[in-house]
């Protein structure tokens, strides 16, 4: 098996508070699709940086990265945000969120390669 | 004309079509559409509404720490049962976002009606709230753009909507001022925000004239509204914000909370137990059982593991809700139920108090979560 340089070499992270926000969207596709469609998925599992910070960890937008909290770890998109908050990450409300601990809860945010859980699965991990 | 109970505005102009659903936001929308239902279940298999009513009732008859939760999503009349359930089990009822109820309820702070809000609102603060992604149509109805009878020239002129929120949110993108405070220092800027309102210079790390400069247009109200959410600062931050704000303009309050029947359950547990539900959210135990203690717990229209850190709850579960739910796939007992004002008529109180009937919008051949509370209310007595 073919092993990569990179594989040796533990991914950057940075610290950030993670802070909960409401999104109508996610809201819609939860009543309209269910909470265990792809749609709410998708709306739910995001984590919003910014972009010094995503710059630090290097990924970008749309890359996947694991959120480390005291709690739990979870799997979840990145977003970049259109303004500048560095150290904070903004995560939807839902479980891949509220896994993490009780917002504003710390958390470590590095490159994953790992794929986002279903919701089902966020507190079985 | 039909009633939301999409949130707690409870708008009641709502015009629903054999393909339609006019006049309501997208949540309303979604909600009086939603067809993501479920089937009674009892440890994951399905099974007829007799026997998971039977399994549900076993569960409260054996537990001796139960705690019900939720019932912000419930009639008027389904909470009453709830109550008389949890008093009989011996349960303790846990209701979340509903302490600045209880300051409202108590006449501990000044509050107003939404009809007010649009009639004679100059400053609105949206305090740790985004009501464009809760509450939709607040600011089109009620707190924003429409004219009211002492404001004719509605938000271009008469009205100066703030937000103070830890985001810059959707409803920041259109007030005239937003404050963005670090999730770790509410505290400070609370603090400056005081010092700026007794005419003292802050001492803070936020930019002083921005905080001098809210201080000022506060100050200057004739009818100020504060619209406090789930991310304000801490309850006793805001009660003392608005005690400060009332030496010298004319404040009221009021609450964004989840769920369109919040205030009611608040009412009635003030009202027969002259006690508040428990608001503390589950990780940490302000006053009675938490919930990593509870070897039973109800909830009623709540998803308990979507809404809050849900480590280490261990008890049963019985969840009575319309909708499929994530907590309704680690449940042990799932009854499902009619939805309150859809196919569940009832009351409901809005989030300012105005009662409000619930019409029809149609007929269904599911049992209200009301009816379910009683049948496990005499099953278990």
């Amino acid at each position: 098996m073919k092993m990569e340089f990179g594989e040796f070499l533990a991914a950057p992270e940075c610290m950030v508070a993670i802070v909960t926000y409401p999104d109508i969207f996610q809201t819609d596709a939860g009543l309209r699709h269910g909470k265990f469609s792809k749609e709410y998925q998708e709306l739910s599992a995001v984590i919003v940086l910014d972009s010094g910070d995503m710059a630090k960890i290097e990924v970008k937008d749309g890359d996947l990265v694991e959120v480390l909290g005291e709690e739990a770890a979870i799997v979840v998109r990145t977003k970049e945000s259109e303004k500048e908050h560095p150290g904070i990450g903004y995560m939807p409300e839902g479980a891949w969120t509220y896994i993490l601990g009780a917002s504003p809860a710390s958390a470590k945010v590095s490159r994953s390669q790992q794929e986002i859980p279903a919701i089902e699965d966020v507190y079985r991990r | 004309m039909m009633v939301c109970t999409g949130c707690a505005l409870l708008c009641d102009d709502i015009e629903v079509g054999e393909n339609d659903c006019r006049h309501a936001c997208r949540i309303g929308d979604a909600h009086i559409t939603s067809t993501t239902q479920i089937e009674a279940m009892v440890d994951q298999s399905p099974v007829d509404m007799d026997a998971a009513i039977k399994s549900a009732a076993e569960i409260l008859v054996s537990a001796e720490k139960p705690v019900f939760v939720g019932f912000g999503n419930s009639v008027t009349e389904a909470q009453a049962t709830g109550i008389e359930l949890a008093e009989k089990v011996g349960a303790e009822i846990k209701t979340f976002h509903t302490s600045i109820f209880d300051d409202i309820l108590d006449g501990r702070v000044k509050t107003c009606t939404l009809p007010e809000v649009r009639d004679y609102a100059d400053v609105i603060v949206f305090l740790g709230c985004d009501p464009m992604n809760t509450h939709p149509r607040l600011l089109s109805r009620y707190a924003y753009y429409p004219r009211g009878e002492k404001r004719q020239h509605g938000w271009e002129e008469d009205r100066t909507a703030i937000t103070i929120d830890l985001r810059f949110s959707h409803t920041a993108s259109i007030c005239k001022e937003a404050y963005t405070i670090d999730p770790n220092r509410q505290i400070e800027f609370m603090d400056a925000l005081m010092d700026a309102l007794s005419n003292k210079v802050p001492k803070t790390t936020y930019d002083k004239k921005r905080i001098l400069k809210l201080a000022g247009t506060l100050k200057k109200s004739e009818f100020g509204v504060i619209f406090a959410g789930t991310s304000a600062p801490p309850r006793d931050a805001t009660v003392r914000l608005m005690d400060r704000l009332n030496e010298s303009s004319d404040f009221r309050l009021l609450s964004l909370a989840p769920g369109y029947n919040l205030r009611s359950i608040a009412e009635q547990l003030r009202q027969l137990h002259n006690r508040p539900g428990d608001d503390s959210d589950g990780s940490s135990d302000g006053s009675g059982t938490n919930l990593h203690e509870a070897d039973c717990i109800l909830c009623l229209g709540f998803d308990l593991m979507n809404s809050l850190p849900a480590h280490g709850i261990n008890g049963k579960m019985i969840v009575i809700d319309p909708n499929e739910t994530l907590t309704s796939r680690y449940a042990d007992v799932v009854i499902p139920c009619a939805a309150g004002g859809i196919d569940c008529a009832g009351s409901a109180v809005r989030m300012d108090g105005e009662p409000v009937e619930l019409p029809l919008i149609r007929e269904s051949e599911r049992l209200s979560d009301g009816a379910i509370l009683k049948r496990l209310l005499e099953v278990v007595l």
